[in-house]
């Protein structure tokens, strides 16, 4: 009788909360509560960054790039995104593509030594997300990592924070 | 001897970061040798692949972080696309061609340009920190009002500048690399305006593509309404505007990019500018949807084209011809031939030869009319 009350105390602390309704738009990518700013610190507490203000996050062996929120500021709006062929190889810090924007073209360097897996087909179509979400829908490819212990080179949040605020000075 | 020192020199003033093989086997570090706080560079060529090379070197291997550089350029007859361009929707291929103009496609964004030797080309080096594309425009504004007091220039939002309110002289892109940036812009003097909007216009139409598009705007030469402004004389306003605008004192340099113990691996730059996979290779993904009018002596009739191309290759290619007119089976072997080619008429011309040699009669005839038809919307 206990072990069934403190099971179900457990699983209702695991029940997902009730999504909030939110813009036809964004039920057609996903159905998860939308992001706070909260949520977004404790996502990225997973990445790590280069000083070219891009990250890079690992899930099974995969690496998945993208440019950080300072990045996106500074670059304006995204008219264009120029991404390399899925299958293309990478070099650290080689470039791979460019960033078109209001501003410039800004060049892409690659964080890791890795095969392009994948490229973000949504951009595209809308070049924005980059800037709107450029820590999750507005992701730029995806590759695999060769050499590992580049990831220890690179900056973790708190590091990459540090970075930011000695610029912004 | 005397080369060797004059770009001994230049390469320190450059306070270049590579090392350089030259006679004396030493090494250039940044800040060590400079003593000039600015540089002006003039380009010998007039070749455009040679002069966006240039800008490349100059953009890897100079220390910007303490200074900048101003680079003066122009091209004998080229069309120059942006980086993200596509050149089949910006200019007239076939066009060009009978007139020996090549098309380029540069690092930087923005839109397509017509380059002559009646146009400048600026191009202002500097650290990302000091990258100012409003800054580098007040020189060019500014030196045309001192060189020709009285004209009515102002520098758009766009960054356009504009001539009476209305006629475009000068426009803008630029490039942001690891740590440094390059504002380039041209300057409309004396340019050919009839040649201009001959190849300012597509090659074929029925183009799709979200590749970034040219804002078109009517144009004007400067020495149509300052008849009296040289080539020299505008030069010379832009430098002394330039030293004035950074507080410096450089004199100019002519650079010859060709000099490869200068600009060591300047000829590998060039090459990769040429090549048919940087200038049509990186053109986004885009279809072709279009008619084809095909007549011979006996019959006429229409038919529908569309094909895919993903890095300026024929992706998919979706041939509607009558089957009256010619065989399904015919029209089918000729997209067959074409899939996986580049979208280049020349390739896909040498492609489809055999294909012609194997049919005879009016088959072969009306083969050869269709697939001039459909290689004639390659460009």
């Amino acid at each position: 009788m206990a072990m069934r009350i403190a099971l179900r105390r457990v699983s209702a602390s695991f029940s997902p909360r009730l999504p909030q309704l939110a813009p036809p738009a964004r039920l057609l990518w996903r159905s998860d509560p939308p992001r706070t700013l909260s949520s977004t610190a404790v996502l990225s507490s997973a990445l790590k960054f280069t000083d070219k203000h891009e990250w890079v996050k690992v899930e099974g062996g995969i690496g998945t790039v993208g440019i950080s929120n300072y990045a996106q500021e500074a670059l304006g709006d995204v008219v264009y995104c120029g991404l390399p062929e899925v299958g293309q190889r990478l070099e650290q810090m080689e470039d791979f593509g460019a960033l078109e924007s209001v501003k410039a073209a800004s060049e892409l360097y690659s964080p890791l030594t890795g095969e392009v897996t994948e490229i973000n087909k949504e951009l595209t179509e809308n070049p924005a997300l980059v800037n709107k979400a450029c820590y999750e829908e507005g992701w730029l490819i995806k590759m695999t990592i060769e050499k590992p212990e580049e990831l220890d080179g690179l900056m973790d949040q708190a590091a990459y924070d540090k970075l930011i605020n000695s610029l912004e000075e | 001897m005397l080369n060797v020192r004059r770009s001994w020199s230049l390469l320190r003033r450059l306070g270049c970061r590579t090392e350089v093989q030259t006679s004396r086997t030493s090494s250039c570090s940044s800040g060590v040798f400079l003593s000039d706080a600015g540089l002006v560079l003039k380009s010998q060529s007039t070749d455009v692949f040679q002069n966006l090379a240039l800008e490349d070197w100059i953009d890897a291997n100079v220390d910007l972080q303490r200074r900048g550089v101003l680079l003066l350029w122009r091209n004998r007859p080229a069309v120059v696309i942006g980086r993200h361009q596509n050149p089949w929707s910006e200019c007239d291929l076939p066009a060009m061609r009978r007139r020996g103009i090549p098309v380029a496609r540069r690092r930087s964004g923005g839109g397509t340009v017509f380059h002559d030797l009646g146009n400048l080309n600026l191009t202002f080096f500097a650290s990302k920190k000091d990258y100012d594309r409003r800054r580098n425009l007040k020189v060019v504004v500014e030196a045309l009002r001192r060189v020709s007091p009285g004209l009515a220039v102002h520098a758009t939002e766009r960054f356009d500048i504009l001539l009476n309110g209305h006629l475009k002289i000068s426009g803008t892109a630029s490039r942001l690399s690891r740590k440094s940036s390059y504002h380039h812009c041209t300057l409309l003097h004396s340019a050919d305006r009839s040649a201009l909007s001959a190849v300012l216009r597509p090659s074929c139409p029925g183009i799709h593509s979200n590749a970034t598009p040219s804002v078109p705007s009517p144009v004007a030469n400067l020495l149509d309404h300052a008849p009296t402004l040289q080539w020299e004389e505008l030069l010379d306003g832009l430098v002394h505007q330039y030293n004035a605008e950074f507080g410096l004192s450089s004199a100019s340099s002519l650079v010859d990019p060709t000099d490869e113990s200068t600009f060591p691996g300047i000829s590998r730059m060039e090459a990769e500018l040429r090549s048919w996979d940087w200038t049509f290779g990186k053109t986004p993904k885009f279809s072709v949807q279009t008619g084809l009018e095909l007549e011979d002596s006996s019959a006429r009739c229409s038919a529908q084209l569309h094909m895919e191309v993903k890095s300026g290759r024929i992706q998919s290619c979706d041939l509607q011809v009558p089957a009256a007119w010619l065989p399904v089976r015919l029209s089918g072997e000729l997209t067959d031939s074409l899939v996986g080619q580049r979208f280049c008429p020349q390739r896909a011309a040498a492609g489809v030869a055999s294909l012609l040699r194997a049919q005879s009669g009016e088959l072969q005839s009306r083969l050869h009319i269709l697939c001039d038809a459909v290689i004639s919307v390659m460009g």
